[in-house]
């Protein structure tokens, strides 16, 4: 078994959550859990679980639609995120998110990556290029395109530009990184860059990922959490959850003998 | 049924298979020490091709699931016992065949002695593994539990016949050979008895997922 030395500390803290879409479909049932610091954090679950539905209220991508509801709090540096103080632009730069299909802005590279920390008020070039070459590295990606960093982004493969995405997140610094099913577009071997990315990256950042490949699932993550109907039945260690979970269902389900 | 869950059915089959085989050779190499039945012993040596030849089948059905079907909870533990019991097994194989050999020989020699304790040792140690393959079948953690009691009586009647064998010995010596080759008999009787109890732990990490190797027994989960 793999030994590794995990910071305990909470990064975020889920207390009683309830979602409800457009006011009455109850998507999200009195979810709590705690999201460790610099660990993968993987939620699973058949389609329509909720399992992105939580993911989006990490950065309160929900709000974009009126009339969706949430309750309950999710505590992250000390405040509830979920609160109506809550600086929505600010909050979406400290936890960002990675969406299936990457979708690069239609300009050049290096303006991807510029582009956020321009909003951010880094106008000085030489800050600038710095900011953008250390992303790259961040996102394994600086080798590849070092060459050809004013070229389209649209000229990257589908990995690349997946990686180019997750760069581009990357430069504004955030505390926390969310992963919509970051591979599920892409082929193995891109695949698996992303995957050890997500290795190296926690060692700055918190990361948590929904995915529907469970053995990615048990690749990449320290904490496995399994969602069904709304509900989260069982969050646990992932090596607990793939050879001795306690439940059931998280049994059933990752077996393959569902329903 | 879907296939895969045909295909542990079939690998549990074939771990019963083994596990009967092996407690024949048990029962028939004790039998041709006892009865002196050179035939017999030379058959349990003979046959032991059959237990290696199942502890590769199923060594090898286990890798191909693993590699084929990525199992993981309950299924993982299922395949992983499953290899490590058939290692077990054929060890336990193995050990039979030494004490038909010990027989050939001894069987050559007069009678030093009736043999008592050591059919008790193999009556104890063949019941131990049957009840051990039976908590594998029917996941029976108390059954197993049972099972790890129960070698520590193997043990004593082990110690039991050493002490009177060396007591032979030190009355006359021209017994020695004989007495030694009793005491190995013993020795892997005992042996026998320390497998069946490594099968019995490894139905407890099956059930519970729990491994109880290298420690004191713990408590039952409820």
């Amino acid at each position: 078994m793999e030994v590794q030395v995990v910071a305990d500390t909470t990064e975020i803290e889920v207390k009683g959550l309830d979602f409800y879409y457009s006011g009455d479909i109850h998507a999200l049932k009195n979810i709590s859990l705690s999201i460790k610091k610099n660990n993968v954090t993987a939620l699973i679950g058949p389609s329509g679980c909720g399992k992105t539905t939580l993911l989006r209220c990490f950065n309160r991508m929900h709000d974009l639609y009126p009339h969706n509801k949430y309750a309950g709090e999710i505590i992250f540096q000390g405040s509830n995120l979920l609160s109506r103080e809550t600086d929505l632009i600010n909050l979406r730069s400290r936890i960002g998110m990675v969406f299936q299909k990457p979708i690069p802005f239609p300009m050049t590279i290096f303006d991807n990556i510029a582009y956020g920390l321009k909003l951010r008020g880094i106008s000085k070039k030489s800050e600038l290029a710095e900011k953008v070459e250390k992303a790259l590295h961040h996102a394994a990606l600086w080798d590849e395109v070092k060459d050809k960093i004013h070229a389209s982004a649209y000229e990257l493969s589908g990995g690349q530009q997946q990686r180019l995405v997750i760069a581009r997140a990357l430069a504004v610094e955030p505390e926390v990184l969310l992963f919509d099913e970051p591979t599920s577009a892409l082929d193995p071997i891109s695949t698996a860059k992303i995957e050890e990315l997500a290795g190296i990256l926690k060692n700055d950042i918190t990361i948590i990922i929904v995915t529907h490949n469970m053995q990615q699932a048990a690749r990449i993550s320290d904490w496995t959490g399994f969602m069904m109907l709304g509900e989260l039945i069982e969050f646990d260690k992932t090596d607990k959850i793939f050879t001795a979970p306690s439940e059931k269902l998280t049994e059933e389900y990752i077996t393959g003998r569902f329903g | 049924m879907s296939i895969f869950d045909e295909e542990l059915m079939q690998l549990k089959k074939t771990i019963l298979r083994m596990g009967a085989m092996v407690e024949n050779a048990l029962k028939d190499s004790v039998r041709s020490l006892v009865e002196r039945d050179n035939d017999l012993a030379k058959s349990v040596i003979e046959k032991d091709h059959q237990i290696n030849a199942l502890d590769v089948e199923i060594d090898e059905a286990s890798i191909r699931m693993i590699a084929l079907r990525q199992p993981c909870a309950g299924d993982l533990r299922f395949i992983t016992t499953a290899m490590k019991i058939t290692t077990d097994l054929e060890r336990m194989g193995d050990l039979a065949v030494n004490i038909a050999e010990r027989a050939l020989e001894l069987n050559e020699e007069p009678i030093l002695k009736p043999y008592i304790d050591i059919p008790r040792m193999r009556e104890i140690a063949q019941g131990m593994t049957r009840d051990a393959l039976n908590a594998f079948v029917g996941r029976d953690q108390r059954l197993a539990r049972d099972v790890i009691m129960r070698d520590d009586e193997v043990d004593d009647l082990k110690h039991e016949v050493l002490r009177e064998l060396l007591f032979f010995m030190i009355q006359d010596p021209s017994t020695a050979s004989r007495a030694m080759k009793i005491s190995f008999v013993a020795q892997y009787l005992e042996r026998f008895a320390d497998h069946a109890t490594n099968l019995a732990e490894m139905v407890v990490y099956l059930v519970a997922g729990k491994m109880i190797r290298h420690m004191e027994l713990p408590a039952e989960d409820s």
